[in-house]
């Protein structure tokens, strides 16, 4: 006998309240998109009557996930989206978003020529030719390729040092680390150190969430396999936990994997986590402590991406950075910035993500802040090429505004 | 993690209570697993607008003595309950929320109801209204003979030939016009997504609600009163306010089909309203594995959190009923499934629903047992740092009397009432 | 005071399809129904297309009919069929002997059975029981009796015949012997009329007792209960049957967005046929049964429960009525009862209507002295001329919407007559995809006069949400184009009083949770409940 009249078809728990169409930043501006409520629950019962009700609209979801936290019934509705756009989809992705979605290929062949590179996509002649014959928008602005990456840095820099530590995390760089933000990784070791943890690397893949996105759902799938394969190798084998610096890499890979890629990580999946949350619990617990500098002053705003209000853990970054003695903290609206990986790349798309960012950037702009705060890179690079403001990682913060020699020192490090 | 109090579930009793305590010094954690009610208000508060026996209530406070013992408002007593309606308008002004009460008030200074029109040309009796609605002092005399509605081209939501009938049964001759404005039409584009709030983003720049204002304007010469859809101030009711001015006649904004776009206006500036206060919202986050020991709750646990345990002085269980998941049914049983809970209903499931649609609904009444201080049992046995306010209270059909908004409310001032004072 | 060759009484399957007939031959028809079509049984079933297999071991010749309906149909009643074929499953706790026995008895009927490997049928239909130890396919499918009802009449009027609903029939018009016509009362206006006609067929299923006993006539109908439970989306792409003796709850059928489990079966007073309600014995025994075959059952969210009345004519004392035969009864009343100018057709079921209705239309034409062939078996119903569904629609719009897909689903090819010009794109019923311009359409050309006849040729209100969303949109457009909007609004009453009807006796969970929160909107939002 059924208790609870409620399908493991998730969909069916859509008691049609609507609630969803009401925080979905792109129904908002695209009259294209069918919107969450049509596209996830209400379409999925017409597409198991027959694959003729996919509507390959379902593409201008920009996986937010705003209507899965706004939703009373717990319907994961951004997962039927993408689960039915792998499903069904006959469109086959083109080169652009081959492109796109392979942030790690794309960042290894810009890497060697990455000062020739740069120029060119910031050029106005070559912007025009890929917004022709590429449809990549062009009034994009496009993020720096670095030519010493993270990794190169972290053997020759760093690795030695880590095995003096007898605590320790893997680090899951991300693309964004290795390529475009090597910093972000340096201040990663660099506080991970200082609280008394040494860093491990992984032999990682690209997270894989672009190429969800774009429809490269075998690809996706092989990265998330041999992420997972990787991760329970150190997770249970040496009961370590994975530490991502961007909120859509843990995301991607806690959730995404089993939910829309049915990768089974259930092993693995409360092991990854996000700087800020694995930090904020060792000083919540009083296993850390940590020491800032006495002369550190910001007027910060913070913005909490999509894919870390869906995971809930903006609050951490919120009380870390809000125990910084000279900092003053403002919490940004809850909006999207629109630009949802590589969603705001795409000639079609571009216009949209500006219209759904557009809130944000005006109160960023009413607030004029030093710098804004945010744990994702696309975010930062819609924000910083939409607003002008710098976007900082919450770890690159925390590693300038810590005073790490007095931090190793309380964590007795050295 | 520690706060001074903690509260599961985020919609207007959570709200209320969470801006109380954090006002008064508390650090607040609040869980909100997805949105709520209010997101369906109808505009405006009800109180009572019928005892449990049926007879039309016209003065809440002088029909409380009517109530059975196990009613929430019988809980609180009427000296408290006098308090808090009294303080129920200036604490929402504080936290950026207009609500207004009928025209005349009744015996004492006490609120009268007053009567809401509805979308279907029906009138509710109410409370407080949110900016967006008109409340009348009586459901037989309407001081307007003329009426124009006006609805946007192609939005089903609104039903302007229901409010005219329902007008017209009042001795109001009335009109019925549609307008379009351009980016409205774009909306219109996408076949599913006509709704308010969709209409209310629109409406929102400015260029948009000059142009349908000054449409309005036009059409509305000569009219005693005009009636437009709730879709207007999602984020700034100044809206509102410019229309009721540029308008040469009465203003009233009748509701639409859900959602609601006051309901979530009013939601907005809650929540906003308790994080200024400096209180930490839980979006999209379920409570589960609490500990109880002892009869005290001493942490509970999220499924975004993991294994953080969250740990407060107080607990309040604000997390509605059947449709906010506070109480689950099964074939046989109403159950609180964080806390497991004792509660109140027949075991014979074919008496927990009338056959009648409209009729009163028993299962509307089932909820958590409470003592008086809304202190709930786990087996029989009182938790004692735990409350349960809103509709998970029981005793009280509140969709047949009419006192949704009203018990949440009552109950959620009375708690934080209770959790300051430290009873 | 018009005359007509003939009177049909009854707007299910039997009358719609013999007045079709009738019309199609060249009589001038009357149909008369009490109510809306498809209100008695023809809407209370699973909306199977029986292949005639369940029947083979029992009731040969009812097998034969079904598969030879069964073809036909397929052909002439596309946009109403969904040709899923079907399989007849052996648990352990079953014979696997009987599976022999039905297989020699199908194919002795013309059924193509074909035993396959119960692993291969788990692949076929991945929601069948994993623990099945047989399995045989058969061409079993599904059949929407609202389209297929509706595409009858429509065909009807296209030839000529007249329709009255909410016309009920309170007494004929006799001359000695001889019927000369009925007496009819309009059930809105409250008017009686005289219709006159040469003959008139009884076509009202159960009620067609009563009608009979109108005449002084009495057919001696055994009214057998049949409970079903309908579950919020499909979950079998295959008709999934057990192969026994036919027992309870042991057939579930994939329509539209929906599947169907059923039935019960229990003989009823007749004075009960007009409100049948689901018991929640009956729930529990179709949802135990139920999970037997498909066990995902067990944790889907049932949408409703109804149930119907079969009109099977007695002809022992059965007390459960399973061993009536479901065959066709067709009854010159001049000849059995010495009643001239009266026929009744009864029995039989929604799978061979258009048989029953070709006798009934041939005993007419034979006692009119009207030589004219039946075409019915050939000539497609109107919107069943074209493809399948994509096909069809792709003929029609470059690039149909979802709701014009929709439309085509249940329109068939006619759906290239919906107007979706200026606000008539909008979509009203979000579950069904249903637009203004089909709700606009039904009520200018389907005979649709309240909400619950709009549901029965749209399905408004069918979905998930059973009209939380979309019968107060309906609503207002049925006041739009019928300028009625106090009807109107008594209309949507009746509409939610007869959708919660369906969902109290399965109120619990998700399904408690969505009508605590439709009654929230219609009450308090709303204030339907208040004048």
């Amino acid at each position: 006998m059924q208790e609870k009249n409620l399908s493991f078809n998730n969909f069916e728990q859509c008691i049609k309240c609507t609630i969803c169409t009401a925080y979905c930043p792109v129904v908002a501006v695209n009259p294209l998109y069918p919107g969450p409520k049509q596209a996830g629950p209400d379409g999925e019962r017409l597409r198991l009557k027959n694959k003729f009700f996919f509507d390959e609209n379902l593409k201008y979801c920009m996986n937010c996930k705003r209507c899965e936290v706004a939703c009373p019934s717990g319907v994961k509705i951004a997962d039927l989206i993408h689960s039915a756009r792998r499903r069904f989809s006959r469109n086959i992705p083109d080169l652009r978003d081959r492109l796109l979605a392979n942030t790690d290929l794309l960042g290894k062949v810009a890497r060697p020529v990455a000062p020739v590179v740069n120029s060119i996509v910031s050029s106005k002649p070559v912007k025009a030719v890929m917004d022709v014959m590429m449809d990549i928008d062009k009034a994009r602005a496009f993020p720096k390729y670095q030519r010493k990456g993270f990794v190169r840095w972290f053997k020759k820099e760093a690795a030695d040092n880590q095995e003096a530590y007898s605590k320790k995390v893997v680090f899951f760089h991300g693309c964004s680390t290795e390529f475009q933000h090597p910093e972000v990784g340096k201040a990663f070791v660099r506080v991970m150190n200082a609280i008394g943890f040494g860093v491990k690397l992984v032999d990682e893949e690209c997270c894989g969430v672009a190429m969800i996105s774009n429809g490269l759902w075998n690809q996706a799938r092989r990265h998330a396999e041999h992420n997972t394969r990787v991760f329970r190798e150190v997770v249970t084998g040496e009961g370590l936990p994975v530490v991502a610096v961007s909120s859509t890499c843990a995301f991607t890979m806690r959730d995404e994997y089993p939910d829309v890629l049915d990768v089974d990580n259930s092993d693995v999946r409360d092991s990854i986590t996000l700087a800020e949350k694995f930090i904020f619990e060792k000083v919540d617990s009083g296993e850390v402590r940590l020491a800032f500098k006495d002369d550190y002053r910001a007027r910060i705003a913070y913005h909490c991406p999509c894919h870390n209000e869906k995971l809930g853990w903006g609050i951490f970054t919120k009380a870390l950075v809000g125990m910084i003695p000279g900092v003053s903290l403002t919490i940004l609206d809850s909006h999207c910035c629109g630009m949802a990986g590589t969603y705001g790349f795409k000639k079609e798309n571009y216009k949209y993500s500006q219209e759904i960012g557009r809130p944000l950037f005006e109160q960023i702009r009413s607030l004029s802040p030093d710098f804004v705060c945010c744990e994702c890179e696309t975010c930062k690079w819609q924000i910083e090429m939409s607003t002008g403001y710098m976007v900082l990682n919450p770890i690159v913060i925390l590693a300038e505004a810590l005073d790490l020699e007095a931090t190793a020192v309380a964590n007795s490090v050295r | 993690m520690r706060s001074d109090t903690i509260i599961i579930g985020g919609g207007l009793s959570s709200l209320v209570c969470g801006i109380k305590l954090q006002k008064a010094g508390q650090r607040c954690l609040i869980v909100s697993a997805g949105q709520n009610a209010l997101h369906f208000s109808s505009g405006a508060f009800g109180l009572l607008g019928k005892l449990p026996d049926g007879t039309a209530v016209k003065e809440p406070m002088r029909s409380l003595s009517f109530l059975p013992e196990e009613h929430p408002y019988s809980k609180i007593g009427v000296d408290k309950m006098a308090g808090y309606v009294s303080e129920t308008p200036a604490f929402f002004e504080s936290c950026g929320v207009r609500l207004h009460s009928a025209p005349i008030a009744g015996e004492g200074g006490f609120p009268a109801n007053g009567y809401r029109l509805t979308p279907l040309g029906s009138l509710k009796p109410a409370w407080l209204a949110m900016e967006d609605v008109t409340l009348l002092q009586s459901k037989d005399n309407i001081p307007w003979s003329k009426a124009l509605i006006v609805n946007f081209f192609g939005f089903l939501d609104f039903n302007s030939g229901f409010i005219a009938e329902g007008l017209s049964r009042r001795g109001v001759d009335c009109r019925v016009e549609t307008v379009s404005i351009g980016d409205v039409e774009n909306l219109r584009k996408n076949p599913t997504e006509m709704r308010s709030v969709g209409i209310a983003r629109v409406m929102g720049k400015e260029n948009n609600w000059k142009e349908f204002g000054s449409k309005v304007r036009k059409l509305s010469a000569g009219e005693d009163l005009v009636i437009l859809p709730e879709v207007f101030g999602l984020g700034d009711p100044v809206i509102i306010q410019w229309l009721r001015e540029m308008i040469p006649a009465e203003v009233m904004f009748v509701g639409t089909m859900p959602p609601s776009v006051p309901g979530i206006r009013t939601q907005m500036r809650l929540k906003k309203a308790f994080e200024v206060a400096g209180g930490t919202f839980l979006s999209g986050d379920t409570a589960v594995n609490p500990t109880v020991e002892d009869g005290y709750v001493t942490s509970i646990h999220t499924t975004n959190l993991g294994s953080i345990s969250l740990d407060a002085d107080n607990y309040v269980l604000a997390s509605g009923h059947l449709f906010g998941k506070g109480l689950e049914s099964t074939p046989s049983k109403v159950v609180e499934p964080v806390f497991g809970l004792d509660t109140d209903f027949p075991s014979d499931r074919k008496t927990w629903c009338d056959e009648d649609f409209f009729a009163r609904q028993a299962y509307d009444g089932y909820g958590v047992v409470c003592d008086g201080s809304f202190r709930p049992f786990i087996g029989g046995k009182s938790v004692r740092n735990l409350f349960v306010i809103g509709s998970e209270v029981g005793g009280c059909d509140s969709l047949y009397e009419g006192s949704g908004a009203g018990v949440a409310i009552m109950t959620a001032m009375s708690v934080a009432g209770n959790i300051l004072s430290g009873k | 005071m018009e005359e007509f060759d003939v009177i049909v009484v009854g707007g299910g399957i039997t009358g719609a399809g013999t007045a079709r007939d009738c019309a199609l031959r060249g009589l001038k028809v009357l149909l008369i129904e009490r109510d809306d079509i498809a209100t008695g049984a023809t809407g209370r079933n699973h909306g199977l297309l029986h292949s005639g297999a369940r029947y083979a071991v029992t009731d040969r010749e009812s097998a034969a009919e079904c598969i030879s309906e069964n073809m036909i149909l397929k052909k002439v009643a596309r946009h109403c069929v969904d040709d899923t074929s079907g399989l007849f499953i052996t648990l352990p706790e079953d014979d696997l002997g009987y599976q022999d026995t039905f297989v020699k008895a199908c194919l002795a009927a013309g059924i193509k059975a074909e035993v396959i490997d119960p692993k291969e049928a788990i692949i076929m239909e991945p929601s069948v029981n994993p623990d099945i130890i047989g399995a045989v396919k058969v061409p079993d499918g599904g059949v929407d009796p609202f389209r297929l009802c509706s595409a009858n009449i429509v065909d009807a009027k296209l030839h000529g015949a007249k329709v009255a609903l909410r016309s009920e029939v309170v007494g004929f018009i006799m001359e000695g012997d001889t019927v000369k016509g009925v007496k009819v009362l309009d059930r809105s206006t409250r008017q009686v009329s005289e219709y006159y006609a040469q003959i008139v067929v009884n076509a009202a299923g159960i009620w067609g007792h009563h009608i009979a006993s109108l005449a002084g006539v009495n057919i001696g109908m055994f009214p057998a209960k049949g409970a079903l439970l309908i579950f919020a989306h499909r979950v079998n792409g295959m008709v999934i049957n057990r192969c026994r003796k036919p027992a309870n709850a042991d057939i579930l059928v994939p329509g539209d967005t929906v599947c169907v489990i059923g039935t019960t079966s229990t003989r009823v007073p007749y004075e009960e046929c007009d409100n049948m309600v689901v018991t929640p014995e009956e729930v529990d025994l179709l949802l135990s049964e139920g999970a037997l075959l498909a066990p995902c059952l067990a944790h889907t969210r049932i949408l409703r429960g109804y149930a119907g009345v079969r009109p099977l004519v007695s002809a022992d004392n059965d007390p459960s009525g399973r061993n009536i035969s479901r065959g066709i009864v067709c009854l010159d009343h001049e000849t059995r009862d010495g009643i001239r100018g009266f026929v009744s057709i009864t029995g039989g079921k929604l799978m061979t209507y258009r048989l029953m209705a070709e006798m009934a239309t041939d005993t007419v034409c034979r006692k009119l002295g009207v030589d004219a062939a039946c075409e019915t078996a050939r000539a497609p119903l109107p919107g069943s001329d074209g493809g399948g569904l994509e096909e069809t629609a792709k003929k029609i719009w470059d690039f149909p919407t979802m709701a014009q897909k929709a439309s085509v689903g249940r329109f068939g090819s006619r759906a290239a007559h919906l107007d979706f010009e200026d606000d008539k794109s909008g979509v009203v019923c979000e579950c069904e995809e249903v637009t203004v311009a089909e709700v606009d359409a039904a009520v200018e050309r389907l005979d649709v006069c309240d909400l619950v006849d709009l549901r029965r040729r749209t399905r408004v209100g069918m979905g998930t949400c059973q009209g939380e969303l979309c019968a107060c949109r309906a609503a207002g457009r049925l006041a739009k184009a019928t300028g009625r909007a106090a009807k109107a609004r008594e209309d949507l009453k009746s509409f939610m009083r007869e959708r919660w009807k369906g969902m109290y006796p399965i109120a619990w969970g998700e399904t408690l949770r969505e009508g605590s929160y439709t009654q929230w909107v219609y009450s308090e939002v709303l204030g339907l409940n208040e004048d």
